[in-house]
C-alpha cells in the first residue's frame, strides 16, 4: 500500500501517511473515537458483570 | 568588489537561517522537556491516590487515573486543540481554527510546522491534569467507566474552552476585562476544582464517611508515605507546568498573554510559592499531608501573578493561601457534608479562586498588550466566569451518569474494596489484606 503523500523530499510540508486524503483522515480519526466509545463501553460492561458476581 | 559583496550577502543570509532555525530547535527542545516533566505529575497524582485510598482500593484507584490518562490523550487530539484555537471569542468559531482539526495538514508531521505537535502535547500534559485533580476526589466509590467520561468532558472540552477564554493571546476575558492568569489557575485549578464539586454532590459521600448523627469519621489511605512522595513528584512536575505556561520567542520569553517575562521570574515565585503554602499548611494542621498539599496550594495561590510579583509576596499570598485552604476543606466536609477525599475542591478550587483574586488586589495596574489593565474588577469577573465554567458542567455530566446507573459502584463492590470488584490482579499479594479474608476466590471475570 502506497501511503507516501510525497514522491521527493524537496519543498515536503505535510508527510505524514495519507495527508493528500482527507477523506481517509476524517475516517480514521471516526475509527479512533470508536475505538474510544467501544472501550468505555466494554469497561461499564465488565464493572456490570463483576458487580453481580460479589 | 561585486562577488565580494554578493558572497557576503550569501554569508548573512546562511547564517540568518541557521539563526532561524536555532530559534525552532530551541523552541522545540524547550516544549518537548516541559511536556517530559509534566510526567512527573501524573506520577505524583498516581502515587498520592493510591496511598490515599484505603488497602481494598489501591489498585483501582491508580488505574483509574492511569486510564483517565490515556483516554485524554487521543481526546484531546480529537476536539481538545480545535477548541483551544475556535473559541477565544466565546462560543463563535475563529477564523484559521480548522489547522486544528485532527485530519489538518499541521496535526500530524510536517515539515512546515515545528510548533503544533509540541504545544498540542504540552496542552494535552495541562488536559490531563484537570482530570487528575477530579481523580482524587472521587476515589473509593465512583465507577471507573464513569469517571472517564468525566475525565475526558473534563479534560478535553471544558478546561479548555475556559483556556480559550482566558488563557489565549486572544482570549475574551483578557480582551474585555483584562484578566490576568499566567499559571493557569483559572482555567486548570478553579475549573478543575468546580467540575469536581459538581461531581461530588452528585456521586455523594463514601460508606462511612459520616455517621447518622452527622459526625465525619476519618477514613485513612493506607500509605501516607507514598501520597507524600506522590504530592513532592506533583511539585517537581510543576516546574514543567509552569515552563509550558511561558511563551519561547527566540530574542526573548513572553507570558501566553504576549506581555514580557523571564523564566528567572517564574523560578523566584515558584519557589517562594512552594514554600509558603507548605508553612501555611503547616501552620494550620501539623499534618504532613496537608503540608505537602500546601505546596500545591502555594504554587497555585501565587500563579496568577508569577511573572510580576516580589518573590516576598508571592511567599505571603502563598502562605495566606496556606492558612485557610485547609479551613475551607473543613467547612466544606463538616458543613457541606462533601467528602472530597483529598481535599482537592479546595486546594484546586478555592487556591485558583485565591489566586486569581489575589492577582486583582496585589497586581492591579498592570497593562496588558491587548485589553484593559489588570484590575480587581477583571479578576473578580473572570473568577466568576470559570467557576460556573467548571461546576455547571460537572454538576449536569454526572447528574446524568447517575440518572444512568454509570456514576457509583454497588455497595457491594464498595464494602468488598475496588480492587476485588474490578481489577484482576491483587496490589499486595503476599500480605494480609482485610478485604480479602476468609474469601480469595475473585469474582472478577476477568481472572
Amino acid at each position: 500500500m502506497n501511503t507516501a503523500p510525497i514522491t521527493t523530499w524537496e519543498g515536503a510540508e505535510a508527510y505524514f501517511t495519507f495527508a493528500d486524503k482527507p477523506a481517509l483522515l476524517v475516517a480514521i480519526v471516526i475509527a479512533g473515537v470508536a475505538v474510544c466509545v467501544w472501550t468505555i463501553c466494554s469497561m461499564a460492561a465488565h464493572e456490570n458483570k463483576s458487580a453481580k458476581g460479589l | 568588489m561585486q562577488p565580494e559583496i554578493a558572497d557576503l550577502m550569501a554569508r548573512i543570509d546562511a547564517l540568518e537561517a541557521a539563526k532561524d532555525m536555532a530559534t525552532t530547535i530551541n523552541a522545540e527542545v524547550f516544549y518537548w522537556w516541559c511536556t517530559a516533566l509534566m510526567l512527573a505529575i501524573h506520577a505524583g497524582f498516581l502515587a498520592y491516590e493510591m496511598g490515599a485510598s484505603r488497602a481494598k482500593n489501591a489498585l483501582a484507584s491508580g488505574m483509574k487515573n492511569l486510564i483517565a490518562f490515556a483516554f485524554l490523550i487521543p481526546s484531546f487530539y480529537f476536539v481538545g486543540w480545535w477548541i483551544y484555537l475556535a473559541f477565544p471569542d466565546g462560543f463563535s468559531i475563529a477564523e484559521g481554527s480548522e489547522v486544528g482539526l485532527p485530519w489538518s495538514e499541521y496535526m500530524g508531521p510536517n515539515m512546515a510546522d515545528n510548533a503544533s505537535g509540541i504545544f498540542y502535547a504540552a496542552f494535552t500534559l495541562f488536559a490531563a491534569t484537570t482530570a487528575s485533580i477530579m481523580s482524587g476526589s472521587v476515589i473509593e466509590r465512583i465507577r471507573i467507566s464513569g469517571f472517564t467520561i468525566l475525565a475526558i468532558f473534563l479534560g478535553a472540552v471544558v478546561w479548555v474552552l475556559g483556556a480559550a477564554w482566558g488563557w489565549h493571546p486572544d482570549g475574551w476575558l483578557t480582551a474585555k476585562w483584562g484578566l490576568h492568569d499566567v499559571g493557569a489557575a483559572g482555567c486548570v485549578h478553579t475549573i478543575a476544582g468546580f467540575f469536581t464539586l459538581g461531581v461530588l454532590i452528585n456521586l455523594g459521600p463514601r460508606l462511612g464517611r459520616f455517621s447518622a448523627d452527622g459526625s465525619v469519621n476519618n477514613i485513612d489511605g493506607h500509605n501516607m508515605p507514598m501520597s507524600l512522595i506522590g504530592l513532592m513528584l506533583i511539585v517537581m512536575g510543576f516546574f514543567g507546568f509552569l515552563g509550558g505556561c511561558i511563551i519561547y520567542t527566540g530574542d526573548a520569553w513572553t507570558t501566553i498573554y504576549g506581555t514580557p517575562a523571564t523564566l528567572s521570574a517564574f523560578a523566584f515565585n515558584t519557589l517562594m510559592g512552594v514554600a509558603g503554602g507548605m508553612i501555611g499548611c503547616y501552620l494550620v494542621t501539623r499534618d504532613p499531608f496537608w503540608m505537602m498539599s500546601g505546596a500545591l496550594v502555594g504554587v497555585i495561590s501565587s500563579a496568577s501573578g508569577l511573572d510580576i510579583y516580589y518573590p516576598g509576596l508571592a511567599f505571603l499570598i502563598s502562605f495566606i493561601g496556606g492558612c485557610i485552604i485547609p479551613k475551607l476543606n473543613g467547612i466544606l466536609v463538616r458543613t457541606f457534608k462533601i467528602d472530597d477525599a483529598v481535599g482537592a475542591v479546595s486546594v484546586h478550587g478555592f487556591g485558583g479562586v485565591w489566586g486569581l483574586v489575589a492577582c486583582g488586589i496585589f497586581a492591579a495596574g498592570y497593562p496588558n498588550v491587548a485589553g484593559p489593565e489588570i484590575s480587581f474588577f477583571g479578576q473578580i469577573a473572570s473568577t466568576i466566569v470559570f467557576v460556573l465554567l467548571g461546576f455547571v458542567p460537572g454538576y449536569v455530566l454526572s447528574l446524568v451518569l447517575k440518572g444512568f446507573g454509570l456514576l457509583r459502584v454497588s455497595e457491594a463492590a464498595e464494602l468488598a474494596g475496588l480492587d476485588r470488584a474490578e481489577v484482576p490482579v491483587s496490589a499486595y499479594p503476599e500480605s494480609i489484606n482485610p478485604a480479602f479474608t476468609n474469601d480469595t476466590a475473585s469474582p472478577n471475570p476477568a481472572v
